[in-house]
């Protein structure tokens, strides 16, 4: 089997500044000690074959999200190697749709975003349409769209342009069951065609009847990786074992995990003396005959 | 030394095709919840002219021609330029901002971004330049040689616009404050680029202080361009007679391309991260 995706040593820090010209100066390289860091993922390895379907679960704030942004590529890792073999198409609900144009126009526009050409489009319009079932609908301004339905729109559109790789965040909690099994018969269909499919979600049942495998996330770590029933069920408990807890310790364990994660910024980058110098005489190569014709036009006609 | 700019030009030709497309979806999608729909592209842009006409060409200066042409087309033949670049390096500037949502889930480049936004708004360039050339005229000035340079102004135009549309919208994403200075920069040159009055009367009245005032104002880029119209619609010079004026556009423009591609290159993975 393939290797489709590989994630070595990710880690993934946001940066906490204490005030807002921190920013400024840190975004200019002037000053990089003294702030600290929240590290949403802490040294993620996982490896990733054809045809696999992949469940992510775990609690608010363990970092699911931030994996599927660094898998779709919106989000770029703070270190540690990405491997992506083909392209990946994130679906989250009411992912980038114009709210002003209609169904019609926006199955176009992104279409068109995803580089496909007028005939293709033209071609996978009807399937869309078909798919997404929401009648004459589709030819109203998506703004006055239910939340169920632009999620349907938006996940037709997604399933249709051909990705290698699907990232479903949670866009299936909003259809109603119908919709859910429409979906889940289409991923079924990507699987067979050895697809590699992620699935992002806290509904435990939904996952257990689809993903094979089943990564869990716990506050930016990967705590298992598995068999989904065996995962699952640690899981399971674990929530069980949490919630049976008192107010009191919950909020401590989760006090505990959440300082782990902070940590004072330590920046890596290394300051290449050589490549530093040649851009500096690029720039000033750039500046000195826009400082010459200035003075020259400066002192026309005088 | 001119990777980047090279793969930023590269990026835009390589998808003409789909500039043009998503600017017509542009254009769609910001008019179809207006009863008038894309008539506000003309109608917006008309009735500021009639206001500048009232006030300016019959009001406040009484009609005096300047260099022997009558006010109201003078200013005309700057105000058309200034209707696309004023709203073109706004937007343009927050283009990245705005739908980086959008288009970072997928495999777009967003260098495209400010290209689409300016091209998005020359539907309703060609109609004022349409507008212009009926007045024009009206006020029995005909066609010349002179006219043609309009190609030649309206390419530097384009050529500027998104070479500052790129560097404006990289810093924009980076540090919002940059819009904010911007549309107060915008509205400030309106007046010194000079759209309302022309700069011969510093000249006139100061003599030689007065031309190194004018040289100053000429610093502007954007003074090239809209002088440019001014001289090819009524005729007043060529192109090539300030050969000076000429390179410093360009090099300018190309100052801006080159510092914008590298800036942009070097930040747009992490734009999202800035949001």
């Amino acid at each position: 089997m393939n290797k489709k995706v590989g994630l070595k040593n990710v880690t993934k820090t946001f940066d906490l500044y204490a005030k807002n010209s921190d920013k400024i100066l840190n975004l200019l390289s002037i000053k990089k000690d003294g702030n600290k860091q929240f590290m949403a993922l802490r040294d993620i390895n996982f490896k990733v074959y054809e045809g696999e379907t992949i469940g992510i679960i775990g609690l608010n704030g363990s970092g699911k999200s931030t994996v599927s942004n660094i898998l779709a590529g919106v989000l770029q890792p703070s270190g540690g190697e990405v491997y992506i073999d083909g392209v990946s198409s994130l679906i989250a609900i009411s992912a980038g749709l114009n709210n002003n144009l209609t169904g019609l126009d926006n199955i176009e526009l992104k279409c068109i975003m995803h580089g496909l050409s007028k005939e293709e489009v033209e071609k996978v319009k009807p399937d869309i349409i078909d798919f997404a079932d929401i009648g004459d609908y589709i030819h109203q301004p998506v703004k006055d769209y239910s939340s169920g339905m632009r999620s349907r729109l938006g996940f037709a559109i997604s399933v249709h342009t051909d990705p290698d790789i699907l990232i479903i965040d949670e866009a299936l909690s909003v259809g109603d069951s119908t919709f859910t099994q429409k979906c889940l018969l289409k991923m079924d269909e990507f699987k067979k065609q050895g697809k590699t499919i992620f699935f992002i979600s806290h509904s435990a049942s939904q996952m257990k009847s689809f993903c094979e495998k089943v990564i869990w996330m716990h506050y930016g770590q990967i705590k298992e990786f598995g068999n989904a029933d065996g995962v699952l069920k640690n899981y399971t408990e674990f929530t069980k074992w949490f919630n049976a807890l008192p107010e009191a310790g919950k909020k401590k364990y989760k006090a505990e995990m959440f300082g782990e994660q902070i940590r004072e910024m330590q920046h890596h980058k290394k300051q290449r003396g050589g490549n530093f110098v040649s851009k500096m005489v690029k720039g000033t190569l750039v500046v000195v005959p826009v400082v010459i014709m200035g003075i020259l036009l400066l002192t026309n006609g005088l | 030394m001119l990777k980047s700019v090279r793969q930023v030009i590269r990026e835009q030709i390589d998808n003409k095709e789909l500039i043009i497309r998503m600017a017509a979806f542009e254009l769609k999608g910001s008019y179809q919840i207006h009863y008038l729909g894309s008539f506000w592209q003309f109608l917006n842009p008309a009735i500021q002219i009639g206001i500048y006409w009232f006030v300016f060409g019959l009001g406040i200066r009484g009609g005096a021609p300047i260099d022997g042409t009558p006010f109201f087309l003078w200013l005309l033949a700057g105000l058309v330029p200034w209707f696309f670049i004023a709203p073109s390096i706004i937007q343009g500037a927050n283009s990245v901002h705005q739908k980086i949502g959008i288009v970072s889930k997928m495999n777009f480049p967003i260098s495209l971004l400010p290209t689409i936004r300016i091209v998005s708004s020359t539907p309703q360039f060609i109609v004022m330049l349409i507008i212009l050339f009926l007045v024009s005229f009206i006020y029995g000035i005909t066609p010349s040689l002179y006219t043609l340079q309009i190609i030649y102004y309206t390419f530097a135009m384009y050529v500027f616009l998104i070479a500052f549309a790129l560097i404006a919208s990289t810093i924009s994403t980076l540090v919002r404050d940059f819009q904010l200075l911007l549309q107060s920069m915008m509205r400030m040159l309106f007046y010194l680029t000079p759209i309302l009055w022309s700069t011969d009367l510093i000249v006139k009245k100061l003599g030689d202080f007065g031309r190194l005032l004018e040289n100053i104002l000429r610093l502007n880029p954007l003074y090239y361009i809209v002088q440019g119209f001014r001289d090819s619609v009524l005729g007043k010079a060529w192109f090539f007679e300030d050969l000076i004026y000429m390179g410093y556009f360009w090099i300018v423009t190309f100052a801006l391309l080159y510092f914008g591609s590298v800036l942009h290159l070097k930040f747009r993975k992490d734009f999202m991260d800035y949001l």
